[in-house]
């Protein structure tokens, strides 16, 4: 189970380069045809600089840089025991391919529940705050872990 | 793909277009491990996803069926306006699922000189069952 004495830690923080063909990648497994995650001509004609990073883009650097297991394992949490309950994004700006993007994870709230059923829970709250190349807030990531006990 | 849309041309209970897709395929779990970093074999063993107690194997990633409520609402409101998307993961979806993605306005108002509108999401299956309920916020252009 959690270990609920780690709450208020912030990890390491992970640097990622964006790149377009990841961007499209993501769009792609999704299903979304919108072009402006796919084509660079089509997201300029829309306004955009080149194609923008989707909604839920910044799943991918977490998950591959191997953060998310990481911290997992450091908060003692069993990750087959593990539910995503809740996520949240806050944009500030654009990500665009080129931009290396640094996300410091840190964990703002554990805490023990039971259930209407009588089982118990850990809920854990992690936030991750994004700064692009130029140390400028681009997003705000907030998830929600549930740990079945 | 996303039109201009104008703070204007939205009011409280104009409905997001529909979103229909499906039957979700076990290869697109494949796809969505592949892009995304997330190699949870929950999502694509059917062995493992039994022996943790999924009597019917694999279960598609949540974050999967929040990038097709994203597809959804970036269909509709261009990317450059979203500020806030968050969604509650209220239950699994299986291969062979279909998702409908709907979507309401519930509020707008103007804030820090932003004209913010506030949408409530949510996708079902084909029985009505609830996959994700969730909420966005974007700032619209004005026509003043």
């Amino acid at each position: 189970m959690a270990d609920l004495s780690k709450v208020g830690t912030e990890y390491s923080p992970i640097t990622w380069e964006v790149e377009r063909g990841k961007i499209r990648e993501l769009a792609k497994a999704i299903g979304d045809p919108n072009p402006i995650y796919l084509d660079k001509d089509a997201a300029v004609a829309e306004g955009y600089k080149d194609t923008p990073a989707s909604l839920t883009f910044l799943t991918v650097p977490m998950m591959w840089a191997d953060k998310m297991p990481a911290v997992i394992n450091d908060l003692k949490i069993n990750f087959m025991m593990v539910l995503h309950g809740e996520e949240e994004y806050e944009y500030y700006q654009s990500i665009y391919p080129g931009d290396v993007i640094t996300g410091t994870p840190k964990v703002t709230k554990m805490e023990e529940k039971t259930s209407k059923s009588g089982s118990k829970m850990d809920m854990v709250t992690m936030e991750v705050l994004y700064t692009n190349q130029r140390g400028e807030k681009v997003a705000k990531a907030r998830s929600l872990l549930v740990e079945r006990k | 793909m996303a039109q201009e849309i104008y703070y204007e041309d939205v009011n409280v209970g104009d409905a997001m277009p529909e979103l229909v897709k499906g039957p979700l395929q076990k290869l697109q779990h494949v796809m969505y491990a592949g892009a995304s970093g997330d190699f949870n074999p929950l999502h694509t063993d059917d062995d493992f996803a039994k022996a943790v107690g999924m009597k019917d194997g694999v279960i598609a990633h949540g974050m999967l069926i929040m990038g097709i409520v994203g597809q959804a609402i970036t269909g509709w409101i261009p990317r450059k306006d979203l500020k806030k998307f968050g969604v509650r993961f209220a239950g699994m979806t299986k291969p062979g699922n279909t998702i409908t993605v709907t979507g309401s306005v519930t509020d707008k108002r103007v804030e820090d000189g932003n004209n913010i509108i506030v949408c409530e999401v949510a996708a079902k299956d084909e029985n009505g069952d609830v996959k994700v309920t969730g909420k966005f916020e974007a700032a619209l252009p004005s026509k003043a």
